[in-house]
């Protein structure tokens, strides 16, 4: 079902899910955005965004506003670590595809 | 945090509801250390959504990844970073994964599945027992008493003995007395144990043909066969009235093997009408029809 690296199952959707990484690594993304740029549904997004960031691929940090004085909830946002960065690279360069631009 | 967000954002459509209502079942379903922050991650990822159907399906999403990660992560998920610090997220059992295929393909799985029963339960039958006992649960469907109306039939008209019919039978075998009242027939039981039929009666049948004033048939001999010396007889079926008139138009039963010679014969057998002599039965001219032989053949032949 898909190839593994480490603990994380890297299937077609992880690949899409990091790729919407990968477009700008130091940017963080909620999953409303990931979801944006992978087209994933958020039922395969929010476990492989979990099963990421326990596998130390990401970190996660609540959005800092006031949910009362933005009249929203506040957002999770994810970000690759530096060693998630490399080995979403190596996966990709071993793939064939090479990092996306 | 969760009360306060469920609180906050345009919850006024219907569909944010249901979604939100969504949601807020499937976090409570989700490992108790992830639980409130994926609602609280999901409700804010939820005022993001446009469109009623997109909202619905968000919230169903989350249903479903609330199975997975409960799955994956179980009871011993613990976090750390709930909380604005940003740490990383601690799971005992993490990187585990107990999840052998995508969605998609247990869909997929699923789909397979079912299309496999259905086939089997179609040629299996199932499908012939499911039919015959469908009339089962429709005589289960309770019906309002229907007031029957008694329907009689109407009465018969008085037999009109006034009329005197007196049937063409032959006489019965039975003896049968009748009394001076003609409403009432006494019939007595004879010791035999069969009744004779009638005799049959025979009919003495004379078939028609061609009579007096028939034409000729050399005046129906086509030229060009003549000239060929050609010879030949067609048999011509006819249907002809009492008074010796066809009443169907002639047809050849059997060919001579010419077809001009068969045109003559149709031509000849058709110009005979009103010449033919009718069959006779029992001395009467009837409507009959009959075959007759047309023979065409030179004169010193």
């Amino acid at each position: 079902m898909g190839k593994r690296d480490g603990d994380v199952r890297i299937s077609l959707q992880t690949l899409r899910a990091l790729e919407a990484f990968l477009e700008n690594p130091s940017d963080e993304l909620s999953g409303a955005d990931v979801q944006k740029r992978s087209g994933l549904a958020s039922g395969t997004l929010y476990p492989i965004l979990l099963r990421l960031e326990s596998a130390g691929w990401f970190v996660s940090r609540w959005e800092a506003i006031d949910p009362a004085s933005a009249g929203r909830p506040r957002r999770r946002l994810y970000r690759l670590t530096p060693s998630g960065l490399a080995r979403a690279s190596e996966l990709f360069a071993s793939f064939g595809r090479g990092v996306p631009a | 945090m969760s009360g306060q967000s469920l609180r906050t954002g345009p919850s006024a459509t219907w569909d944010f509801a249901a979604a939100r209502y969504l949601i807020g079942c499937a976090a409570h379903k989700a490992p108790p250390g992830l639980a409130e922050r994926l609602e609280e991650e999901w409700l804010a990822d939820l005022t993001s959504r446009r469109g009623a159907f997109s909202r619905i399906l968000f919230g169903l999403g989350c249903c479903w990844a609330t199975r997975v990660i409960a799955r994956e992560f179980g009871a011993a998920a613990a976090v750390a970073g709930s909380s604005a610090s940003g740490q990383r997220l601690l799971v005992g059992d993490g990187g585990r994964d107990f999840s052998r295929f995508s969605r998609r393909t247990t869909a997929f799985l699923a789909i397979v599945c079912l299309h496999v029963a259905a086939f089997y339960a179609y040629m299996s039958g199932f499908a012939r027992s499911v039919v015959t006992t469908a009339p089962g649960w429709i005589d289960e469907i309770p019906l309002a008493p229907h007031p029957r109306t008694p329907q009689t039939p109407p009465p018969l008209p008085p037999p009109n003995l006034a009329h005197n019919f007196v049937p063409n039978l032959p006489a019965p075998d039975l003896p049968l007395r009748f009394p001076a009242d003609p409403t009432v027939i006494t019939v007595f039981h004879s010791s035999r144990p069969t009744v004779a039929l009638p005799p049959v009666k025979h009919i003495k049948r004379v078939v028609g043909g061609p009579g007096a004033g028939f034409p000729d048939t050399e005046d129906y001999y086509p030229p060009a066969i003549r000239r060929l010396d050609e010879t030949g007889a067609a048999v011509v079926s006819v249907c002809v009235d009492p008074r010796g008139r066809l009443t169907a138009a002639p047809s050849i039963v059997e060919s001579s093997g010419v077809g001009q010679l068969d045109e003559g014969a149709l031509r000849l057998a058709t110009a005979g009408s009103g010449h033919y002599r009718p069959t006779m039965e029992n001395g009467r001219p009837v409507s009959a029809c009959f075959d007759f032989r047309i023979r065409f053949q030179l004169e010193d032949q």
